[in-house]
């Protein structure tokens, strides 16, 4: 496939949306967030503003609640995140390590080779 | 108590020795220029903390992951700096002299140096040693375009390292055909 | 612009000021893709990425006072999410120094790709490049902006910004068979 790598990267890198459940989490924890020191719009009928006004602690704990869950999920995904990387660079360490005795003990097989081809009956 | 001031005198001077007594960690820089030419660059520190982590997520079942349990089991640090370039001769000699100077230190041994004519590769093995049992190993390659420094601190074992090899991708050497004739 | 930050009006951000539930519904419909991709394909994992998005809507939350414009949203978006992406993944990289391998392959797949394959290879390149560069490219190919632009998100000389557009764009191209330069690219840096 020949093609021009910006039009690649272009098709390649368009956003993606986030899953649902996400997305209907973001938009209850950004209008529902209890520091947002903007007061709320008057809205036509005062009890409509009041049943929200309700509501608004109890939707801020879940949030409170969802993301205090969603910290220890994380973190606990983070540790093994972290843990399987540090697997991956010891295996990769040693991988190198390896490779490089092994490349000593091939410069020494050669020069071992050449010296008997030079010196047969030695 | 018994002697007492012999104690003190060993509190005292405990800093001084361990001072003096050999490091087998060597100062690593992240060579960054090196970084910005190379296309592939690899830069590795594990502490024992990470080497730690590690342990715990290698699987015991798995006859790699327990072979590498094995090798790590008392490592206190693993090391690598390894930059591939897209051209011969792309770093400098003086890049790797300021690690080789740390390997004149005492306590360092070199253990095997090789020079290939054919490929311009050196490969320069030193060890560490305390009370004949290794506690540091470093590996310094280098080659056309590739140039590789590795330090092992701790108990490092060779032959383990060495069983190691075909599992990792890289074939096993034949040792025996390796023997210089005599 | 693209098409979703048009359909978020001014009248929309006057009421989200104030603190109007659906219209700070309508601003994160608006802008949660474009930050949502900037924060998953600089830090590599679905959970990273919507925890970094999360937070910065939070936080745009709290500052929507100071947001001027609909074209202001987008550049502050843009900006604090590349600059959080970027700490993060500097922190990263102080925890678990950085190896240059394949082995983030598994962290996401797009369901809605046209080329999966180019997807994945496109991905790790992108992660074989350093933060910044890595941000200048998303900026650059993903948000569509001009060099100038990414140098005024991302508080870096235009000269900078071109650098890193070129040596990022020649490894890439080094990297991907088959792949050629587009006429104008010159012109576009």
């Amino acid at each position: 496939m020949s093609q021009d790598l910006e039009s690649q990267l272009r098709a390649a890198l368009r956003p993606i949306a986030p899953s649902a459940t996400f997305e209907k989490r973001l938009i209850a924890c950004v209008t529902d967030d209890p520091q947002h020191s903007q007061p709320k719009a008057n809205r036509v009928g005062g009890a409509g503003w009041r049943s929200r006004a309700r509501w608004l602690p109890v939707a801020a704990a879940a949030c409170v609640l969802i993301g205090v869950g969603l910290q220890n999920r994380l973190q606990v995904r983070r540790e093994r995140e972290n843990g399987l990387e540090a697997r991956r660079q010891v295996v990769e360490a040693l991988r190198v390590t390896s490779q490089k005795l092994d490349l000593a003990y091939e410069i020494v097989k050669s020069q071992s080779s050449s010296f008997t081809d030079e010196n047969p009956g030695v | 108590m018994k002697h007492p001031r012999l104690k003190i005198l060993l509190a005292l001077l405990a800093p001084a020795l361990a001072w003096a007594a050999p490091n087998p960690r060597l100062v690593l820089p992240d060579f960054p220029a090196l970084v910005q030419k190379a296309t592939q660059a690899v830069t590795i520190t594990l502490d024992p903390a990470l080497l730690s982590l590690a342990a715990r997520f290698l699987d015991g079942n798995d006859p790699q992951d327990a072979a590498t349990r094995e090798i790590i089991k008392g490592l206190q640090g693993i090391y690598v700096r390894s930059y591939t370039f897209d051209r011969d001769s792309a770093y400098s000699q003086e890049d790797i002299d300021a690690v080789r100077k740390q390997l004149a230190a005492p306590g360092w041994n070199r253990l095997v140096e090789t020079h290939s004519k054919k490929t311009h590769a050196n490969v320069d093995i030193y060890i560490m040693l305390d009370d004949n049992k290794a506690i540091g190993l470093a590996v310094i390659a280098s080659e056309a375009r590739q140039f590789t420094i590795v330090n092992i601190v701790g108990a490092i074992d060779l032959e383990k390292l060495h069983k190691l090899e075909g599992q990792f991708g890289v074939p096993k050497l034949d040792l025996d055909a390796s023997k210089a004739p005599h | 612009m693209n098409e979703a930050v048009r359909q978020f009006t001014d009248h929309e951000l006057a009421l989200a000021r104030n603190g109007d539930a659906q219209a700070l519904t309508a601003l994160v419909l608006a802008h949660q893709r474009s930050v949502y991709s900037l924060a998953l394909r600089m830090l590599g994992t679905r959970d990273l990425a919507e925890d970094l998005a999360q937070d910065v809507f939070m936080q745009l939350n709290r500052n929507l006072k100071s947001i001027e414009s609909r074209e202001h949203l987008a550049f502050w978006l843009r900006k604090v999410t590349a600059f959080r992406a970027i700490d993060q993944l500097r922190q990263r990289a102080r925890l678990a120094t950085h190896l240059k391998s394949d082995t983030h392959a598994d962290h996401y797949n797009d369901a809605d790709t046209c080329d999966p394959l180019l997807q994945r290879h496109l991905k790790l390149l992108l992660e074989e490049l350093s933060p910044a560069a890595r941000a200048v490219v998303l900026l650059r190919y993903q948000e569509d902006l001009d060099p100038v632009d990414i140098a005024r998100t991302l508080e870096m000389p235009i000269n900078t910004v071109k650098s890193h557009l070129k040596r990022s764009l020649e490894f890439m191209r080094q990297k991907t068979p088959g792949a050629r330069s587009s006429r104008g690219e010159d012109e576009t840096l």
